[in-house]
């Protein structure tokens, strides 16, 4: 056993008391909440699985699960295949400079708040908007984007876009270039290198890159209410409606526990996969 | 030499305004060991990698087999390399590091396994196949990585300072390993170090490269005992050059006056020449030779059976000695103590200084 170190433990303290105070703490309230019951509009504190009951024999609840993690892990890959060209481009051809400006330029669309970034496509995206404008020069459309499917998607790119791209690159660029030549001397095709270098050398950013892009838009809010017009209804919006019902907030706890079981368990395997080792024998 | 497999002819490479390689000419024959050395940034690892098509030259021509290969890209050459850093596949077992380039080729997955694991056998590690290569040590991973550019059976294998990362006991070792695997396969090695001890151990011809320019070609001992310049004197190491001034020539026969003296060495030179003798350390003895000088002995480096001692001489200049450590005794090499120093007129080389 180590001997308490006062001076490590002065550092390490705050983030200790700040991870007990916002997120130990309300995590625990909240699973505690889902066996909580509402009686006449009233929330009583007690142990019954009464919510968790009348959630998890609900169709509706499933589907948008179902919903959810299908647009979420969507969201994930369009974005890694959608940043990986950029991406590689400045990690391999641009010089470190291009690079470092490139990736400042991809952090400022972090500085304008996504709600404004995701009503900004509202223009972009409407039956009388500048896509259709353009479609309709063709004779084509209009098209209806927005309260669909794919306007939540739109907003799930924007929000996690600039991300995966930024992850992405750093992955790329830390990757050792003589194992690229070397694959290149062993007589691999430059763009074969890819898929025989690139994505295993760099799996682990790659893969966190993605988990990040799914957890992110797993839980958003804005894109599926905003430009996907809750239609079908994510489980963030489950969790609206539900507390807007009737005050059911222990249902609502019991979606809120449900969402953190999925992203732990993936975050999880996510993590076990990209760290994984050949076995040693 | 038989028909060349590889040809330099003015080969040149630029990096922008710094001159890489400048003007080289060069053939290696089939089969040959040849090693270029030289200083660091003296052009020497550019020179490789413009074989294996991972830099284009800026001028000149590159053949291998009689093939122009300037505008082949890499991955269409035979050109295998082992790195400095090895390069192995970190996301790849040892076998299938080896397996590699046999399945950018193309061969099925039964052959390529095969032929992977008879590499890996005859590099005597064939149990470690299945390692992850980052847990295996140094000395296997040089044999994974000599596995994996042999595996296609090229005609030409290109070596960049392989051993520099390895302890002194495993370069003997591997030296000998390499040494007998190119006997063996009779395939060309050219091989880039600025080790002189392993250039010489293996290579049947050295390349001296200097500021991007290739010094001098021959063989080991032609480079060691008739040096074609100072820097070459100098780079080879253990050698002392007594720069002077030629003031008499007659058949075949020089004497060069130096601050030290005049002495006599064999060569042709017209008087008014600046010429250097150079005399290897190991041709130099103590208290004999017919061409005589005095110095003192300043400190001595043990290097196991050879002692190399350090005088200097009263003008200043360093002379070196080597002598069996056994008889350092008897000849009274003592830190501080003024000897005589000589060397047989045969023993000597003579160095006419480039003119500017």
């Amino acid at each position: 056993m180590r001997r308490l170190n006062a001076y490590a433990l002065t550092f390490r303290l705050p983030i200790i008391i700040w991870q007990a105070l916002f997120f130990i703490g309300p995590l625990i309230f909240v699973v505690a909440m889902s066996f909580f019951v509402v009686k006449n509009y009233r929330m009583v504190e007690t142990f019954e699985l009464t919510s968790w009951a009348k959630m998890i024999s609900r169709d509706y609840v499933w589907s948008a699960y179902r919903y959810t993690l299908v647009m979420a892990g969507s969201a994930a890959a369009i974005a890694s295949i959608l940043a990986f060209p950029a991406a590689w481009f400045l990690a391999f051809r641009c010089s470190a400079r291009a690079r470092q400006v490139a990736l400042l330029l991809l952090i400022v669309p972090f500085f304008t708040s996504y709600l404004v970034r995701t009503f900004s496509w509202y223009t972009i995206l409407a039956e009388a908007g500048v896509l259709n404008g353009g479609f309709a020069l063709f004779g084509l459309g209009p098209f209806k984007m927005l309260n669909t499917p794919f306007g939540t998607l739109v907003g799930y790119l924007t929000l996690v876009l600039p991300l995966v791209m930024i992850l992405q690159t750093v992955t790329m660029a830390n990757i050792d270039t003589r194992l690229v030549q070397a694959a290149r001397n062993l007589g691999c095709t430059p763009a074969r290198t890819i898929w025989s270098v690139i994505l295993p050398a760099g799996k682990t950013g790659f893969v966190i890159a993605a988990l990040f892009a799914f957890i992110l838009s797993f839980g958003d809010f804005v894109a599926p209410f905003y430009l996907g017009g809750s239609n079908p209804p994510t489980m963030p919006i489950l969790i609206i409606d539900t507390t807007k019902a009737g005050q059911q907030w222990p249902r609502a706890a019991v979606v809120a526990v449900m969402m953190m079981l999925t992203l732990f368990s993936i975050a999880f395997a996510a993590i076990v996969y990209s760290y994984r080792k050949r076995a040693s024998r | 030499m038989t028909e060349p497999l590889v040809t330099f002819e003015r080969v040149e490479k630029r990096f922008d305004d710094f001159v890489a390689v400048k003007g080289a000419t060069l053939d290696i024959g089939a089969g040959e060991f040849v090693a270029i050395m030289g200083p660091s940034g003296c052009g020497k690892t550019t020179t490789l990698r413009m074989l294996a098509g991972l830099d284009a030259p800026t001028s000149g021509t590159i053949r291998i087999a009689g093939q122009v290969m300037n505008d082949v890209p890499a991955h269409e050459r035979d050109t295998p390399m082992v790195w400095q850093s090895l390069a192995l596949f970190p996301f790849l077992n040892a076998r299938e590091n080896v397996e590699f380039g046999l399945k950018m080729r193309g061969v099925g997955v039964s052959e390529r396994r095969q032929r992977a694991m008879t590499w890996l056998d005859r590099m005597e590690i064939a149990e470690f196949a299945e390692r992850n290569v980052e847990t295996l040590s140094g000395g296997q991973r040089q044999r994974v990585a000599l596995a994996r550019a042999l595996v296609t059976e090229p005609k030409l294998l290109l070596l960049d300072e392989p051993l520099s990362a390895l302890d002194a006991h495993l370069v003997i070792r591997m030296q000998s390993v390499l040494s007998r695997l190119q006997r063996e396969l009779g395939i060309t090695f050219v091989y880039v170090t600025h080790s002189q001890s392993e250039a010489f151990a293996m290579a049947d011809r050295v390349v001296i490269m200097s500021q991007g320019e290739i010094a001098q070609v021959g063989t080991p001992r032609e480079v060691y005992r008739a040096p074609r310049s100072r820097f070459v004197a100098e780079f080879v190491g253990r050698n002392n050059i007594l720069p002077g001034e030629v003031v008499a020539s007659h058949q075949g026969m020089v004497s060069v006056q130096t601050p030290l003296g005049t002495f006599n060495v064999q060569g042709d030179a017209a008087p008014g020449t600046s010429a250097s003798i150079v005399v290897a350390a190991d041709m130099m003895q103590v208290g004999g030779g017919e061409n005589r000088l005095t110095a003192t002995v300043i400190s001595e480096e043990f290097v196991g059976s050879m002692v190399t001692a350090f005088l200097e001489a009263s003008d200043g200049t360093e002379l070196k000695v080597q002598v069996q450590e056994r008889a350092l005794a008897d000849l009274g090499l003592e830190t501080g103590r003024e000897v005589s120093l000589g060397w047989n007129t045969a023993d000597g080389h003579l160095l006419v200084d480039e003119t500017p």
